[in-house]
Protein backbone atom coordinates (compact mmCIF):
# COMPACT_ATOMS: atom_id res chain seq x y z
CA UNK A 1 0.00 0.00 0.00
CA UNK A 2 1.43 3.39 -1.03
CA UNK A 3 0.07 6.57 0.53
CA UNK A 4 -2.11 8.41 -0.22
CA UNK A 5 -4.38 5.90 -1.88
CA UNK A 6 -8.02 4.94 -2.33
CA UNK A 7 -9.89 1.67 -2.18
CA UNK A 8 -13.51 0.96 -3.01
CA UNK A 9 -15.32 -1.83 -1.22
CA UNK A 10 -18.53 -3.37 -2.55
CA UNK A 11 -19.06 -5.88 0.23
CA UNK A 12 -18.13 -6.77 3.80
CA UNK A 13 -15.82 -9.43 2.39
CA UNK A 14 -13.99 -6.85 0.32
CA UNK A 15 -13.72 -4.52 3.33
CA UNK A 16 -12.07 -7.39 5.20
CA UNK A 17 -9.46 -7.70 2.43
CA UNK A 18 -8.79 -3.95 2.48
CA UNK A 19 -8.43 -4.08 6.28
CA UNK A 20 -5.91 -6.90 5.99
CA UNK A 21 -3.96 -5.05 3.33
CA UNK A 22 -3.78 -1.97 5.56
CA UNK A 23 -2.84 -4.06 8.61
CA UNK A 24 0.24 -5.32 6.77
CA UNK A 25 1.78 -1.80 6.88
CA UNK A 26 1.07 -1.25 10.60
CA UNK A 27 3.72 -1.60 13.29
CA UNK A 28 3.53 -1.29 17.09
CA UNK A 29 3.47 2.37 18.11
CA UNK A 30 1.38 3.44 15.11
CA UNK A 31 -1.68 5.65 15.46
CA UNK A 32 -4.58 5.33 13.02
CA UNK A 33 -7.30 7.97 12.87
CA UNK A 34 -10.64 7.00 11.30
CA UNK A 35 -13.03 9.67 10.10
CA UNK A 36 -16.39 9.29 8.45
CA UNK A 37 -20.06 9.88 9.22
CA UNK A 38 -22.18 7.79 11.52
CA UNK A 39 -22.82 4.39 9.97
CA UNK A 40 -20.02 4.43 7.40
CA UNK A 41 -18.33 1.52 9.15
CA UNK A 42 -15.42 2.88 11.23
CA UNK A 43 -15.93 0.30 13.98
CA UNK A 44 -16.50 -2.42 11.37
CA UNK A 45 -13.18 -1.65 9.67
CA UNK A 46 -11.29 -1.80 12.99
CA UNK A 47 -13.12 -5.02 13.83
CA UNK A 48 -11.84 -6.57 10.60
CA UNK A 49 -8.26 -5.47 11.39
CA UNK A 50 -8.41 -6.87 14.93
CA UNK A 51 -9.99 -10.10 13.71
CA UNK A 52 -7.00 -10.56 11.42
CA UNK A 53 -4.90 -10.29 14.60
CA UNK A 54 -6.99 -13.00 16.26
CA UNK A 55 -9.04 -10.64 18.44
CA UNK A 56 -12.73 -11.48 18.25
CA UNK A 57 -14.20 -9.17 20.85
CA UNK A 58 -13.67 -5.72 19.32
CA UNK A 59 -16.83 -3.64 19.52
CA UNK A 60 -17.91 -0.02 19.73
CA UNK A 61 -16.02 2.02 22.35
CA UNK A 62 -18.46 4.94 22.15
CA UNK A 63 -19.65 4.41 25.71
CA UNK A 64 -16.35 3.39 27.29
CA UNK A 65 -14.32 5.95 25.22
CA UNK A 66 -11.46 3.47 24.93
CA UNK A 67 -11.38 -0.32 24.59
CA UNK A 68 -8.22 -2.35 25.02
CA UNK A 69 -7.55 -5.64 23.26
CA UNK A 70 -4.63 -8.01 23.50
CA UNK A 71 -3.85 -10.38 20.65
CA UNK A 72 -2.15 -13.75 20.91
CA UNK A 73 0.82 -12.33 19.04
CA UNK A 74 1.45 -9.85 21.86
CA UNK A 75 0.00 -6.91 19.97
CA UNK A 76 -1.87 -4.52 22.20
CA UNK A 77 -4.64 -2.47 20.62
CA UNK A 78 -6.19 0.72 21.97
CA UNK A 79 -9.50 1.52 20.32
CA UNK A 80 -10.69 5.08 21.02
CA UNK A 81 -13.88 6.86 20.08
CA UNK A 82 -14.02 10.66 20.43
CA UNK A 83 -17.74 10.79 19.55
CA UNK A 84 -18.89 11.35 23.14
CA UNK A 85 -16.04 13.68 24.14
CA UNK A 86 -17.09 17.26 24.86
CA UNK A 87 -13.77 18.99 25.35
CA UNK A 88 -10.03 18.38 25.09
CA UNK A 89 -9.60 18.44 28.88
CA UNK A 90 -11.54 15.18 29.05
CA UNK A 91 -9.05 13.50 26.74
CA UNK A 92 -6.10 14.73 28.82
CA UNK A 93 -7.88 13.45 31.88
CA UNK A 94 -8.45 10.03 30.35
CA UNK A 95 -4.69 9.91 29.76
CA UNK A 96 -4.70 9.96 25.95
CA UNK A 97 -1.00 10.99 25.89
CA UNK A 98 -0.06 7.89 27.89
CA UNK A 99 -1.90 5.62 25.48
CA UNK A 100 -0.32 7.32 22.47
CA UNK A 101 3.14 7.02 24.04
CA UNK A 102 2.85 3.23 24.27
CA UNK A 103 5.33 1.99 21.65
CA UNK A 104 4.08 -1.55 21.92
CA UNK A 105 0.49 -0.81 20.98
CA UNK A 106 -1.40 0.19 17.87
CA UNK A 107 -3.94 2.92 18.61
CA UNK A 108 -7.11 3.45 16.57
CA UNK A 109 -9.12 6.62 17.02
CA UNK A 110 -12.66 6.91 15.67
CA UNK A 111 -13.92 10.47 15.11
CA UNK A 112 -10.35 11.75 15.53
CA UNK A 113 -11.20 14.81 13.41
CA UNK A 114 -13.31 16.17 16.28
CA UNK A 115 -10.11 16.99 18.22
CA UNK A 116 -7.31 17.40 15.67
CA UNK A 117 -5.15 19.26 18.22
CA UNK A 118 -4.51 16.12 20.27
CA UNK A 119 -3.55 13.87 17.36
CA UNK A 120 0.13 13.04 16.96
CA UNK A 121 1.72 14.46 13.82
CA UNK A 122 2.94 11.03 12.76
CA UNK A 123 -0.21 9.07 12.01
CA UNK A 124 -2.32 7.31 9.43
CA UNK A 125 -5.68 8.74 8.49
CA UNK A 126 -8.53 6.84 6.92
CA UNK A 127 -11.57 8.66 5.62
CA UNK A 128 -14.53 6.41 4.96
CA UNK A 129 -17.31 7.61 2.68
CA UNK A 130 -20.54 5.95 1.73
CA UNK A 131 -20.73 5.76 -2.08
CA UNK A 132 -24.02 3.88 -2.12
CA UNK A 133 -25.87 1.51 0.14
CA UNK A 134 -23.24 -1.25 0.17
CA UNK A 135 -20.30 0.60 -1.35
CA UNK A 136 -17.65 2.35 0.71
CA UNK A 137 -14.74 4.49 -0.40
CA UNK A 138 -11.63 4.35 1.83
CA UNK A 139 -9.07 7.13 1.50
CA UNK A 140 -5.77 6.31 3.18
CA UNK A 141 -3.23 8.94 4.09
CA UNK A 142 0.04 8.86 5.97
CA UNK A 143 1.56 11.80 7.86
CA UNK A 144 5.20 11.53 8.84
CA UNK B 1 -22.47 -7.23 58.26
CA UNK B 2 -21.95 -3.81 56.69
CA UNK B 3 -20.68 -3.45 53.12
CA UNK B 4 -19.49 -0.28 51.42
CA UNK B 5 -19.83 -0.30 47.64
CA UNK B 6 -18.11 2.11 45.26
CA UNK B 7 -18.86 2.41 41.54
CA UNK B 8 -16.83 4.63 39.19
CA UNK B 9 -16.73 2.65 35.94
CA UNK B 10 -17.99 5.38 33.65
CA UNK B 11 -19.87 8.67 34.04
CA UNK B 12 -21.50 8.18 37.43
CA UNK B 13 -19.79 8.16 40.78
CA UNK B 14 -21.86 6.13 43.21
CA UNK B 15 -21.46 5.01 46.82
CA UNK B 16 -23.75 2.60 48.65
CA UNK B 17 -24.01 0.99 52.06
CA UNK B 18 -25.63 -2.42 52.56
CA UNK B 19 -26.42 -3.05 56.22
CA UNK B 20 -27.19 -6.71 56.92
CA UNK B 21 -29.78 -7.45 54.29
CA UNK B 22 -31.03 -3.99 53.58
CA UNK B 23 -29.82 -1.08 51.53
CA UNK B 24 -29.00 1.85 53.83
CA UNK B 25 -27.75 4.28 51.19
CA UNK B 26 -27.31 4.43 47.42
CA UNK B 27 -26.00 7.84 46.38
CA UNK B 28 -25.37 8.61 42.72
CA UNK B 29 -23.29 11.64 41.72
CA UNK B 30 -25.65 13.11 39.14
CA UNK B 31 -28.44 13.28 41.69
CA UNK B 32 -26.03 14.44 44.39
CA UNK B 33 -24.63 17.18 42.20
CA UNK B 34 -28.13 18.12 41.28
CA UNK B 35 -29.22 18.55 44.86
CA UNK B 36 -26.07 20.17 46.18
CA UNK B 37 -24.74 22.18 43.30
CA UNK B 38 -27.91 23.32 41.56
CA UNK B 39 -27.89 21.01 38.59
CA UNK B 40 -24.24 21.01 37.61
CA UNK B 41 -23.71 17.98 35.45
CA UNK B 42 -20.24 16.60 36.06
CA UNK B 43 -18.01 16.39 33.03
CA UNK B 44 -16.83 13.14 31.64
CA UNK B 45 -13.61 12.63 33.55
CA UNK B 46 -11.85 10.75 36.26
CA UNK B 47 -11.11 14.08 37.95
CA UNK B 48 -14.83 14.48 38.47
CA UNK B 49 -14.88 11.09 40.23
CA UNK B 50 -11.92 12.17 42.32
CA UNK B 51 -13.64 15.37 43.42
CA UNK B 52 -16.90 13.76 44.40
CA UNK B 53 -15.89 10.40 45.86
CA UNK B 54 -14.90 11.56 49.34
CA UNK B 55 -17.93 13.76 50.04
CA UNK B 56 -20.14 11.02 48.57
CA UNK B 57 -18.68 8.39 50.96
CA UNK B 58 -19.17 10.78 53.89
CA UNK B 59 -22.79 11.41 52.91
CA UNK B 60 -23.44 7.69 52.50
CA UNK B 61 -22.07 6.98 55.99
CA UNK B 62 -24.17 9.78 57.49
CA UNK B 63 -27.26 8.58 55.72
CA UNK B 64 -26.66 5.04 57.03
CA UNK B 65 -25.84 6.34 60.53
CA UNK B 66 -22.55 4.47 60.66
CA UNK B 67 -18.88 5.30 61.18
CA UNK B 68 -16.09 4.25 58.83
CA UNK B 69 -14.92 1.67 61.33
CA UNK B 70 -18.33 -0.06 61.40
CA UNK B 71 -17.79 -1.27 57.84
CA UNK B 72 -16.89 -4.96 57.45
CA UNK B 73 -16.27 -5.18 53.71
CA UNK B 74 -15.12 -2.56 51.24
CA UNK B 75 -15.93 -3.18 47.61
CA UNK B 76 -15.48 -1.38 44.31
CA UNK B 77 -16.00 -1.95 40.60
CA UNK B 78 -12.81 -3.28 38.99
CA UNK B 79 -14.08 -3.36 35.38
CA UNK B 80 -15.09 -3.22 32.66
CA UNK B 81 -15.07 0.54 32.16
CA UNK B 82 -12.92 3.56 31.57
CA UNK B 83 -9.55 2.75 33.12
CA UNK B 84 -8.89 6.18 34.65
CA UNK B 85 -12.36 6.27 36.14
CA UNK B 86 -12.10 2.71 37.48
CA UNK B 87 -8.76 3.49 39.07
CA UNK B 88 -10.28 6.26 41.20
CA UNK B 89 -12.90 4.07 42.84
CA UNK B 90 -10.78 0.94 43.06
CA UNK B 91 -7.73 2.69 44.52
CA UNK B 92 -9.90 4.62 46.96
CA UNK B 93 -11.49 1.36 48.13
CA UNK B 94 -8.16 -0.41 48.43
CA UNK B 95 -6.71 2.49 50.42
CA UNK B 96 -9.69 2.44 52.76
CA UNK B 97 -9.39 -1.32 53.14
CA UNK B 98 -5.70 -1.07 53.97
CA UNK B 99 -6.06 1.75 56.48
CA UNK B 100 -9.10 0.27 58.22
CA UNK B 101 -7.82 -3.30 57.95
CA UNK B 102 -11.08 -4.54 56.41
CA UNK B 103 -11.77 -7.17 53.77
CA UNK B 104 -11.70 -6.01 50.16
CA UNK B 105 -13.86 -7.36 47.32
CA UNK B 106 -13.40 -6.33 43.67
CA UNK B 107 -16.61 -6.49 41.66
CA UNK B 108 -17.23 -7.00 37.95
CA UNK B 109 -19.60 -4.22 36.87
CA UNK B 110 -21.63 -6.58 34.66
CA UNK B 111 -22.01 -9.06 37.51
CA UNK B 112 -23.29 -6.14 39.56
CA UNK B 113 -25.99 -5.52 36.93
CA UNK B 114 -26.77 -9.25 36.60
CA UNK B 115 -27.74 -9.50 40.28
CA UNK B 116 -29.33 -6.05 40.56
CA UNK B 117 -32.75 -7.73 40.51
CA UNK B 118 -31.98 -8.98 44.02
CA UNK B 119 -32.20 -5.40 45.27
CA UNK B 120 -35.93 -5.58 44.58
CA UNK B 121 -38.59 -6.98 46.90
CA UNK B 122 -39.48 -9.61 44.28
CA UNK B 123 -36.18 -11.28 43.47
CA UNK B 124 -35.18 -13.54 40.57
CA UNK B 125 -35.14 -17.28 41.24
CA UNK B 126 -32.28 -19.47 40.05
CA UNK B 127 -31.73 -20.49 37.36
CA UNK B 128 -32.63 -17.40 35.40
CA UNK B 129 -32.00 -15.85 32.01
CA UNK B 130 -30.54 -12.38 32.32
CA UNK B 131 -30.58 -9.71 29.63
CA UNK B 132 -28.12 -6.90 30.35
CA UNK B 133 -28.99 -3.87 28.21
CA UNK B 134 -27.31 -0.52 28.74
CA UNK B 135 -25.42 2.24 26.97
CA UNK B 136 -22.22 0.23 27.00
CA UNK B 137 -23.33 -3.40 27.09
CA UNK B 138 -25.80 -5.86 25.60
CA UNK B 139 -25.45 -9.42 26.90
CA UNK B 140 -27.60 -12.49 27.30
CA UNK B 141 -26.68 -14.84 30.14
CA UNK B 142 -27.76 -18.01 31.88
CA UNK B 143 -27.36 -17.55 35.63
CA UNK B 144 -27.50 -20.75 37.69
CA UNK B 145 -26.32 -19.40 41.03
CA UNK B 146 -24.32 -16.53 42.50
CA UNK B 147 -21.16 -18.24 41.27
CA UNK B 148 -22.29 -19.80 37.98
CA UNK B 149 -22.81 -17.35 35.15
CA UNK B 150 -22.75 -18.47 31.53
CA UNK B 151 -22.59 -15.96 28.70
CA UNK B 152 -24.88 -17.00 25.85
CA UNK B 153 -24.26 -14.04 23.59
CA UNK B 154 -23.52 -10.34 23.34
CA UNK B 155 -23.52 -7.50 20.86
CA UNK B 156 -20.99 -7.76 18.06
CA UNK B 157 -20.93 -3.98 17.55
CA UNK B 158 -23.04 -1.28 19.24
CA UNK B 159 -24.84 -1.70 22.55
CA UNK B 160 -28.64 -1.28 22.51
CA UNK B 161 -28.47 1.91 24.58
CA UNK B 162 -25.83 3.30 22.28
CA UNK B 163 -28.14 2.71 19.30
CA UNK B 164 -30.86 4.68 21.12
CA UNK B 165 -28.45 7.57 21.77
CA UNK B 166 -27.07 7.71 18.25
CA UNK B 167 -30.43 7.41 16.49
CA UNK B 168 -31.92 9.99 18.83
CA UNK B 169 -29.21 12.46 17.84
CA UNK B 170 -29.67 11.51 14.19
CA UNK B 171 -33.38 12.37 14.19
CA UNK B 172 -32.89 15.52 16.23
CA UNK B 173 -34.32 14.32 19.54
CA UNK B 174 -31.09 14.74 21.51
CA UNK B 175 -29.66 13.21 24.66
CA UNK B 176 -30.42 10.98 26.52
CA UNK B 177 -31.70 8.86 23.66
CA UNK B 178 -33.64 6.24 25.65
CA UNK B 179 -36.31 8.46 27.23
CA UNK B 180 -36.43 10.86 24.23
CA UNK B 181 -37.10 8.08 21.73
CA UNK B 182 -39.58 6.37 24.01
CA UNK B 183 -41.55 9.61 24.42
CA UNK B 184 -41.56 10.35 20.68
CA UNK B 185 -42.43 6.72 19.88
CA UNK B 186 -45.60 6.96 21.99
CA UNK B 187 -47.01 9.33 19.36
CA UNK B 188 -45.70 7.37 16.37
CA UNK B 189 -46.64 4.41 14.20
CA UNK B 190 -44.20 1.50 14.78
CA UNK B 191 -45.29 -0.16 11.53
CA UNK B 192 -44.63 2.76 9.20
CA UNK B 193 -41.01 1.84 8.44
CA UNK B 194 -39.71 -1.69 8.34
CA UNK B 195 -36.22 -1.35 9.83
CA UNK B 196 -34.11 -4.51 9.63
CA UNK B 197 -33.34 -6.89 12.48
CA UNK B 198 -29.85 -8.34 12.11
CA UNK B 199 -29.57 -12.03 11.29
CA UNK B 200 -26.46 -13.44 12.94
CA UNK B 201 -24.73 -16.79 12.81
CA UNK B 202 -24.47 -17.03 16.59
CA UNK B 203 -28.00 -17.60 17.96
CA UNK B 204 -27.73 -15.31 20.99
CA UNK B 205 -25.66 -12.47 19.61
CA UNK B 206 -26.96 -8.98 18.85
CA UNK B 207 -26.06 -6.35 16.29
CA UNK B 208 -27.41 -2.79 16.28
CA UNK B 209 -24.94 -1.04 14.01
CA UNK B 210 -26.82 -1.96 10.84
CA UNK B 211 -30.08 -0.71 12.30
CA UNK B 212 -28.48 2.65 13.13
CA UNK B 213 -27.19 2.87 9.54
CA UNK B 214 -30.64 1.94 8.19
CA UNK B 215 -32.20 4.85 10.09
CA UNK B 216 -29.47 7.17 8.79
CA UNK B 217 -30.09 6.02 5.22
CA UNK B 218 -33.85 6.43 5.63
CA UNK B 219 -33.37 10.01 6.87
CA UNK B 220 -31.08 10.74 3.89
CA UNK B 221 -33.64 9.29 1.46
CA UNK B 222 -36.22 11.74 2.78
CA UNK B 223 -33.82 14.56 1.91
CA UNK B 224 -32.40 15.09 5.41
CA UNK B 225 -33.82 15.72 8.84
CA UNK B 226 -35.04 19.26 7.94
CA UNK B 227 -37.43 17.82 5.34
CA UNK B 228 -39.11 15.43 7.78
CA UNK B 229 -42.22 16.62 9.61
CA UNK B 230 -42.85 16.02 13.31
CA UNK B 231 -45.26 13.10 12.90
CA UNK B 232 -42.80 11.41 10.57
CA UNK B 233 -40.07 11.76 13.26
CA UNK B 234 -42.41 10.13 15.77
CA UNK B 235 -42.99 7.29 13.29
CA UNK B 236 -39.24 6.82 12.76
CA UNK B 237 -38.70 6.76 16.54
CA UNK B 238 -41.51 4.23 17.00
CA UNK B 239 -40.34 2.02 14.12
CA UNK B 240 -36.74 2.10 15.37
CA UNK B 241 -37.70 1.37 18.96
CA UNK B 242 -39.89 -1.49 17.83
CA UNK B 243 -36.99 -3.02 15.83
CA UNK B 244 -34.60 -2.84 18.82
CA UNK B 245 -37.12 -4.35 21.21
CA UNK B 246 -38.04 -7.06 18.68
CA UNK B 247 -34.38 -8.07 18.40
CA UNK B 248 -33.98 -8.19 22.18
CA UNK B 249 -37.19 -10.14 22.74
CA UNK B 250 -36.41 -12.55 19.89
CA UNK B 251 -33.12 -13.62 21.52
CA UNK B 252 -34.63 -13.65 24.99
CA UNK B 253 -37.38 -15.95 23.72
CA UNK B 254 -34.86 -18.29 22.14
CA UNK B 255 -32.92 -18.52 25.41
CA UNK B 256 -36.06 -19.13 27.46
CA UNK B 257 -37.07 -21.89 25.06
CA UNK B 258 -33.70 -23.61 25.20
CA UNK B 259 -32.97 -23.53 28.91
CA UNK B 260 -35.03 -24.73 31.82
CA UNK B 261 -35.25 -21.59 33.92
CA UNK B 262 -37.50 -20.24 36.66
CA UNK B 263 -37.23 -16.54 35.96
CA UNK B 264 -36.12 -13.79 33.63
CA UNK B 265 -34.35 -10.63 34.67
CA UNK B 266 -33.77 -7.58 32.48
CA UNK B 267 -31.21 -5.15 33.86
CA UNK B 268 -29.24 -2.06 32.83
CA UNK B 269 -30.40 1.37 31.67
CA UNK B 270 -32.45 0.17 28.68
CA UNK B 271 -34.52 -2.02 31.06
CA UNK B 272 -36.33 1.23 31.89
CA UNK B 273 -37.89 1.21 28.39
CA UNK B 274 -41.63 0.68 28.73
CA UNK B 275 -42.10 -1.18 25.43
CA UNK B 276 -39.36 -3.64 26.44
CA UNK B 277 -41.11 -4.09 29.80
CA UNK B 278 -44.47 -4.67 28.13
CA UNK B 279 -43.09 -7.23 25.64
CA UNK B 280 -41.05 -8.98 28.34
CA UNK B 281 -44.16 -9.24 30.52
CA UNK B 282 -46.08 -10.87 27.66
CA UNK B 283 -43.23 -13.28 27.02
CA UNK B 284 -42.68 -14.29 30.63
CA UNK B 285 -46.35 -14.78 31.34
CA UNK B 286 -46.65 -16.97 28.24
CA UNK B 287 -43.83 -19.18 29.54
CA UNK B 288 -45.06 -18.89 33.11
CA UNK B 289 -41.83 -17.36 34.35
CA UNK B 290 -41.21 -14.77 37.00
CA UNK B 291 -39.99 -11.48 35.51
CA UNK B 292 -37.77 -9.15 37.50
CA UNK B 293 -36.86 -5.70 36.19
CA UNK B 294 -35.13 -3.49 38.76
CA UNK B 295 -36.55 -0.05 39.48
CA UNK B 296 -34.99 2.98 37.78
CA UNK B 297 -32.57 3.59 40.66
CA UNK B 298 -30.99 0.16 40.16
CA UNK B 299 -31.21 0.00 36.33
CA UNK B 300 -28.61 2.69 35.71
CA UNK B 301 -25.08 2.49 37.07
CA UNK B 302 -25.22 2.41 40.87
CA UNK B 303 -23.14 1.24 43.81
CA UNK B 304 -25.96 -0.66 45.52
CA UNK B 305 -25.56 -3.45 42.99
CA UNK B 306 -21.78 -3.43 43.59
CA UNK B 307 -22.17 -3.70 47.37
CA UNK B 308 -24.78 -6.45 46.97
CA UNK B 309 -22.56 -8.39 44.54
CA UNK B 310 -19.64 -8.03 46.98
CA UNK B 311 -21.85 -9.49 49.71
CA UNK B 312 -22.69 -12.59 47.65
CA UNK B 313 -19.04 -13.05 46.67
CA UNK B 314 -17.95 -12.76 50.31
CA UNK B 315 -20.63 -15.25 51.35
CA UNK B 316 -19.15 -17.64 48.79
CA UNK B 317 -15.72 -17.25 50.31
CA UNK B 318 -14.37 -14.80 47.74
CA UNK B 319 -12.33 -11.75 48.75
CA UNK B 320 -9.46 -10.10 46.90
CA UNK B 321 -5.89 -8.98 47.50
CA UNK B 322 -4.97 -5.32 47.44
CA UNK B 323 -2.90 -5.81 44.31
CA UNK B 324 -6.08 -6.44 42.30
CA UNK B 325 -5.94 -4.46 39.04
CA UNK B 326 -8.72 -2.72 37.13
CA UNK B 327 -9.61 -4.11 33.70
CA UNK B 328 -11.07 -1.98 30.88
CA UNK B 329 -12.70 -4.72 28.80
CA UNK B 330 -14.94 -7.63 29.58
CA UNK B 331 -12.69 -10.55 28.76
CA UNK B 332 -14.22 -13.75 27.51
CA UNK B 333 -13.32 -15.47 30.76
CA UNK B 334 -13.87 -12.70 33.26
CA UNK B 335 -17.18 -14.04 34.60
CA UNK B 336 -17.19 -16.48 37.41
CA UNK B 337 -17.29 -20.08 36.21
CA UNK B 338 -16.92 -19.31 32.55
Amino acid sequence: MNFPCERISHSEEETKLIAEEFLSVLKPGDVVVLNGDLGTGKTFFIKKITEALGITKANSPTFAIVNEYESGQDTRIYHFDFYRINKVAELHDIGLEDYLADDEAITFIEWGELFPEVLPHKRYEIKIEEVSNEQRKFRFNKFT
Amino acid sequence: MIILGIETSCDETSVAVVKNDSLAANLISSQYFHKNYGGVVPELSSRAHLQIINPLVKSALEKSSIQLDDIDIISATAGPGLIGALLVGLTYAKGLSLSLNKKFVAVNHIEGHIFSGFLMKEKPEFPFICLVVSGGHTLLLLVKSFTEIYKLGSTVDDAAGEAFDKVSKLIGLGYPGGPKIQKAAEKGDPNRINFPIAELKEPYNFSFSGLKTAVLRYVQQQGGIQKIDEQHIFDIAASFQSAVIKALIQKLKKAIGNFDVKSVSIVGGVAANSLLKEKAEQLSSKYNLKLVIPSLEFCGDNAAMIAFRAKTLFENGITHDLNYKPYPSLDENSFLSL
